[in-house]
């Protein structure tokens, strides 16, 4: 029964029985994982605020080749988005990057750019509060990370530019159409939306919250992508309901 | 075909519901209570049975009671200038246990939280609102739980209560009694550095 180190994210965590956790956690190296803490729900124990929402944590489990569940014996403290989420809209945020991240991840399917982008998301939120471009980023990026984006200046169907008028999707099509292929109940894009879509995948996250684009492209984003998860997941988020319109309206 | 008689496979299916309960556990239990004098298995029945059929959540505070009111929203002993809020009923115990609080309680049957779809209307928190309006109230303690979600919560409360001109405050966070220092993270040590008092 090997101990392996690791650095992990805590994508959700459960009571289980008297005071032990069952934690779905995201590895560096190994991918989505989940295991139990014993003894973390106690007073005393020595898993303090490591096993909370999206902390980043340095972690040692133990693993069996016949179990699903690794047995968690520590946790060290990276990085702590706990004083984050006293915000409740902020809170939220980082709960639809916790509940997206654990749907789309196969069990042990190792993924260090979304590892990468989770820490990011959950970093922006703090410094920048619960920004709809934040949010846009994530969920924009977590669907090119999951091979599910088409283009965002082509229709997907006979191939034109739309580069100044609005383009068309529902979340089962493969891509975006134009106002010619679309059928009657897809749902428009703005050029402005697809505008920042492009900046989101070309440039960092810093710089687009610097450039301080309009809510409602950001809004537009998140919702186009958010259908787009949603519908690869077969399911809807729990989370997006608490966002209501859109985050800070 | 069944494992077992179809009385116990259902017994054994009824355990499974209750929480941290899994199929050999439950198929433990089911034996143990065939075993049992019959009397026993009757009373233990009977209790179930006289629980769910008696008790209620208090009109008031939303605790859990046999009266309603219940015993601390009748109290003629309790100090009804301050009012601690918990999450869920058996968090009063707790408080209890310390012989130190002698107010009121308001229960918001849960804590924020998004990942299950709990939001502000999902809480008891209109009914809160409502007593306090009555201006006796001059304190409410949050003593929701010390992590994401219970932090959350008591973030959005005192929101919501401090421009009503009711003084709201938290119970303290960090350290355990018993513990050492060596051992804790840097969370719980600076919310203890915080929440440091004079001496």
């Amino acid at each position: 029964m090997p101990l392996k180190e690791s650095e992990a994210i805590v994508l959700r965590s459960f009571p289980l029985g008297e005071g032990d956790r069952l934690v779905s956690f995201l590895d560096r190296q190994s991918g989505r994982l989940r295991g139990v803490a014993r003894g973390a729900r106690l007073p005393k124990s020595r898993f303090g605020s490591t096993l909370e929402l999206l902390s980043h944590i340095r972690i040692w489990y133990f693993e069996r080749e016949t179990r699903d569940l690794v047995r968690i014996n520590q946790c060290e403290l990276i990085e702590s988005f706990l004083d984050v989420q006293s915000d409740y809209q902020a809170g939220i945020i980082l709960a639809l990057v916790s509940e997206v991240t654990e749907a789309i991840l196969g069990e042990r399917e190792v993924a260090d750019a979304q590892f990468r982008l989770v820490l990011l998301t959950a970093r922006g939120v703090r410094q920048h509060g619960p920004s709809p471009v934040v949010l846009a980023y994530f969920c924009l990026w977590t669907v090119r990370l999951g091979g599910w984006l088409g283009s965002l200046d082509q229709c997907s169907r006979c191939g034109r530019a739309m580069e100044h008028e609005p383009a068309y999707f529902s979340a089962g099509s493969p891509g975006l159409l134009c106002g010619q292929c679309r059928q009657e109940w897809m749902r428009a894009i703005s050029p402005s939306a697809r505008m920042l879509g492009r900046q989101i995948l070309s440039g960092t996250l810093d710089r687009l919250l610097q450039e301080n684009p309009s809510k409602i492209s950001s809004n537009e984003i998140s919702s186009f992508a958010l259908d787009i998860l949603e519908h690869h997941m077969e399911r809807k988020l729990v989370t997006r309901k608490l966002l209501g319109t859109g985050v800070n309206e | 075909m069944p494992d077992f008689a179809e009385p116990v496979e259902r017994l054994i299916d009824q355990l499974k519901r209750l929480p941290g309960i899994g199929a050999k556990t439950a198929q433990r239990l089911a034996f143990h209570i065939l075993r049992i004098a019959p009397e026993d298995a009757l009373a233990l029945a009977d209790a179930i049975r006289d629980a769910k059929s008696n008790m209620r959540f208090c009109s008031v505070c939303n605790n859990i009671t046999d009266a309603d009111p219940c015993l601390y929203c009748t109290g003629p002993t309790r100090n009804r200038k301050m009012i601690c809020v918990v999450e869920e009923p058996h968090n009063i115990m707790a408080i209890e246990k310390t012989r130190q609080y002698s107010g009121l309680y308001h229960v918001l049957g849960g804590a924020l939280a998004p990942l299950r779809g709990i939001g502000p209307d999902q809480l008891h928190l209109k009914s809160l609102i409502e007593r306090l309006k009555g201006g006796a109230v001059e304190e409410i303690i949050i003593a929701t739980n010390p992590n994401a979600e219970g932090e959350a919560t008591a973030m959005y409360l005192s929101k919501l209560i401090k421009p009503l001109g009711v003084r709201v405050t938290r119970i303290g966070v960090g350290i355990p009694v018993g513990s050492d220092l060596e051992y804790a993270d840097e969370v719980t040590m600076m919310k203890a550095m915080e929440g440091r008092r004079d001496l």
